[in-house]
């Protein structure tokens, strides 16, 4: 057999080492445990207090107030898959700022495995721990505080489009952190992306509830796919084409916003990358 | 020899500290600013969603904006002049004690003095400008507001005092007490008349938002002489108790006894 | 006159958690947590005579800095008894702040972001320090060690030399009897350890003050004080004037030789070869029988030598040595 490098890694391999990183990733989230319960307090304390806001304003049906748009049954479902979405995302910024930031990028780039395949699959896999570990305090929270779980068909969609969700997150987030390739900091961008998800997201509350121009803005934006087309599954009482056109509507969003994401990333990154072997960094 | 007092030391040394974290300019405008329009946009949240629903069990904007105001004026001023709460539990696990034990005047007031944080201009500057332009204040309300300033302002560092002490006996007590700190916080920042039964109870012992915001709001908007003792009160008991556990924590400390290495 | 430092049977233990693997372990530990004891200082008592310079040394671990911050009022002792100037440390803490000048090597008493002239005028209200007799302390120990080009330097900025020299100085503002230096010279460069002790030794000498320091370096005690107290798993192993144990423990060096030459040799009485690699030779020097210099030039002379290192014998050899003339 002749022996010639290989020109481009196949998409088994890249796959191969994925799955590698996102178990790496998992494995690390669950030996770190008293964070992970110290995360679940966390969302446990906000979906209470959010929970408390959201009640008292649904019980007030003020003349000319949006009250009367709320749904029958509260946000508290609402809020609580925005929230456990968007606290199980891990801070890879941080970790691309230091790698960056800190040298340790260019002896990566010597390995023939792609760096930032593997941050991102490890990323992926402590966001599915946390998800799992959060998704059990919020039904505990839930059974605590007499309130009902979702139906199963919205348990069963949220399994699906919660990961997703997430992966979305870490994608957001992962730009965050390209941008270290520019700046000292990522925190800046970080803070900007923090405020979408508030105003685009719906990590506040429903974008429909927003002025119309906004809520359109935001659905078409990734925060939406990141936080609201989850969360608004929860809204829908019953299956039915209404649970079936959303969970269509997020799945398409998601799937959109994943490859789109994915592609910036990568162009952004071969320009970062570029930065560095000029040693402009 | 004349002997300063306490508080004018204490002033001398919380400057040192206010010259120090200004001693990078550009880090200082960064993060003042980055502090101003953070806030801002929380405070915009909220003029949203009182835009939609004009009221939450009786509070209305106003009402939040005063909150908001005030909880980002007592953490201003608690991050700029007693910013060493904020990483105190650090500052003991890692045996930094040590020197001030050696010195004459007291520890407790030179681990807060030790260090001032250059964020916290901005939340006095955003809990200023909120207080002044969102809040309906008018100057009648001022006694009143400088009570219930002072007041939270106290319970807010006896509190924090508090959960940084616990590093004296817990080894993992840095993040812990950051953590209760944030949850205090982040309890400071809601409607008051969201709490009930559980977190009611919670807000007005563990996490003390209640006496931090709630309470003064309440005698912000209705002076009263019952509030203001309230008030009062929870000043007394938070303070004494910061004081109390900070103290046995050193006592242990002194002892040997803390999750500390020995040289 | 009566001792400035007095000790007796004084003993301090510590008790650490034993931590267990695994979550079960972790939780069993909160509630029913398994201690270990760790005699830190068992049973220690010496008496310090005023303007005595004494070096207290020992491996990391000996006790050393547990008794220093006992002595100083940090730490309180498990048991035995401790006065200095007649107070009792822990017990008076405050009063005895006033007296005592403590510098703990690793920690800065300064502040970091603010000139160093800063720093000094903080602490001098802290003790207590105004009049004339306070300025012209300052004033002295500024040019005493050469602190004037460094006044208006932030403490982040100095070298850790610089930085120490500064510390020392801070100590000494309020005009202490007693200066206790835990560690001065960790971390400094051979130029600066020099300095520090150069410091330590005129300024001492010159004001009287008593000198306690611990160090793990043999080149401290040598150099800055009078007697040396070798401490070994928080007791005493030996207590006697430095001169003595210099003659009878300290008395050897390391000489490394690197050559290209397979073999190093150096041939001469009082010195013996203590290991050999292909290229280089480690020689442990008897400084009673040959003087450094003259086995280094023995060993030029023979040629081919590309590098040389002289060293003293680590801390733990020399304590072992103690041990088996005990």
């Amino acid at each position: 057999m002749k022996s010639t490098p290989p020109s481009e890694p196949h998409l088994a391999d890249i796959a191969r080492s994925a799955l590698a990183g996102a178990r790496a990733g998992a494995g690390q989230t669950l030996a770190g445990w008293p964070v992970l319960l110290g995360r679940a307090v966390f969302y446990v304390l906000l979906l209470t207090v959010l929970t408390a806001l959201w009640d008292k304003v649904s019980t007030e049906h003020l003349p000319g107030g949006l009250a009367g748009a709320l749904p029958r049954q509260g946000l508290t479902l609402y809020v609580g898959v925005t929230e456990w979405v968007a606290l199980s995302i891990p801070a890879i910024h941080l970790r691309l700022e230091d790698d960056i930031r800190g040298g340790a990028l260019e002896a990566w780039l010597l390995r023939p495995k792609s760096y930032l395949v593997q941050r991102v699959a490890e990323a992926c896999g402590g966001m599915v721990v946390r998800l799992a570990a959060t998704g059990v305090a919020a039904l505990l929270f839930l059974a605590a505080s007499g309130r009902a779980w979702p139906p199963l068909e919205v348990l069963g969609l949220l399994v699906v489009v919660g990961p997703l969700a997430g992966v979305i997150g870490v994608l957001l987030l992962t730009l965050a952190g390209l941008s270290a390739f520019w700046a000292r900091r990522t925190l800046p961008v970080m803070l900007v992306i923090q405020k979408m998800l508030f105003l685009l997201g719906g990590l506040f509350a429903p974008i429909t509830l927003y002025p119309t121009w906004l809520a359109r803005l935001g659905a078409f934006s990734p925060f939406a796919a990141h936080l609201y087309y989850p969360a608004v599954l929860t809204l829908q009482t019953a299956a039915g084409p209404g649970l079936r056109d959303m969970a269509l509507a997020a799945l398409a969003s998601q799937i959109a916003w994943t490859l789109l994401l994915g592609g910036l990333i990568a162009v952004i990154w071969r320009a970062g990358v570029a930065r560095v072997l000029r040693g402009e960094i | 020899m004349a002997r300063l007092s306490l508080p004018a030391l204490y002033a001398r040394t919380a400057r040192a500290a206010i010259a120090g974290s200004a001693a990078d300019r550009a880090n200082l405008t960064l993060q003042v600013f980055g502090m101003l329009i953070n806030n801002g946009f929380m405070l915009t949240l909220w003029v949203l969603f009182f835009a939609g629903f004009h009221s939450v069990g009786g509070w209305r904007l106003r009402d939040m904006a005063l909150l908001t105001g005030l909880i980002y004026a007592i953490a201003g001023v608690a991050g700029v002049a007693f910013g060493g709460y904020r990483d105190m539990a650090a500052t003991i696990l890692n045996g930094e004690i040590d020197a001030l034990l050696t010195q004459p005047r007291p520890v407790l007031a030179r681990l807060l003095s030790r260090d001032s944080l250059p964020i916290a201009w901005g939340d006095l500057g955003t809990g200023l400008a909120i207080l002044i332009a969102f809040a309906g204040l008018t100057w009648r309300d001022l006694p009143a507001l400088a009570f219930g300033w002072t007041c939270g302002l106290i319970v807010y560092l006896s509190a924090a005092v508090t959960f940084a002490s616990l590093a004296f006996w817990v080894g993992g007590a840095r993040s812990l007490a950051r953590d209760l700190t944030d949850f205090m916080i982040l309890m400071s920042t809601y409607p008051g008349s969201i709490y009930s039964g559980a977190s009611r109870a919670i807000a007005y012992t563990l996490l003390p938002a209640g006496f931090v915001v709630l309470t003064p709001v309440a005698f912000l908007r209705r002076p009263s002489l019952e509030s203001a003792a309230m008030e009062a009160a929870a000043v007394i008991v938070y303070a004494a108790l910061a004081a109390g556990v900070f103290h046995f924590g050193l006592t242990r400390y002194r002892r040997g006894a803390s999750p500390l290495g020995a040289g | 006159m009566p001792p400035v430092i007095s000790v007796q049977a004084l003993r301090k233990d510590f008790r650490y958690p034993r931590q267990g693997k695994g979550v079960a372990a972790a939780v069993r530990g909160v509630f029913a947590p398994d201690y270990q004891t760790v005699h830190a200082v068992d049973g220690i008592s010496l008496q310090i005579g005023e303007a005595e310079r004494v070096a207290i040394i020992g491996p990391n671990g000996a006790g050393k800095s547990t008794t220093l911050k006992m002595l100083s009022g940090v730490l309180e002792p498990s048991g035995g008894t401790a006065t200095v100037f007649g107070l009792t440390p822990w017990r008076q803490r405050s009063a005895l702040a006033y007296r005592i000048g403590v510098v703990f090597g690793q920690r800065s008493q300064l502040w970091a972001e603010l000139p160093v002239r800063a720093s000094f005028d903080l602490l001098g209200h802290i003790y207590d320090q105004r009049g004339p007799d306070a300025v012209a302390r300052r004033e002295d120990l500024i040019a005493r060690f050469d602190l004037g080009p460094l006044l208006g330097q932030p403490v982040g900025r100095l070298s850790l030399g610089q930085r120490m020299r500064c510390e020392i100085a801070a100590a000494l503002l309020h005009g202490p009897d007693l200066l206790f230096l835990d560690e001065p010279t960790i971390g400094l460069d051979i130029t600066a350890k020099a300095a520090i002790r150069d410091f330590i030794t005129q300024n001492a000498a010159g004001a009287g003050q008593t000198v306690v320091l611990t160090s793990h370096d043999t080149r401290d005690i040598e150099l800055v004080c009078d007697r040396v107290i070798v401490i070994n798993q928080g007791r005493i192993v030996v207590d006697q004037p430095t001169e003595q144990l210099r003659r009878q423990f300290l008395a050897h060096k390391l000489v490394t030789l690197h050559a290209p030459g397979r073999t190093v040799t150096l041939d001469l009485p009082g010195v013996t070869r203590r290991a050999s690699e292909p290229h280089l030779a480690v020689f442990e020097i008897d400084t009673r029988l040959v003087r450094v210099e003259h086995a280094v030039a023995a060993a030029l002379e023979g040629g081919g030598i590309e590098d040389i290192t002289i060293e003293d014998p680590p801390m733990e050899e020399v304590i072992r040595e103690i041990y088996a003339s005990v």
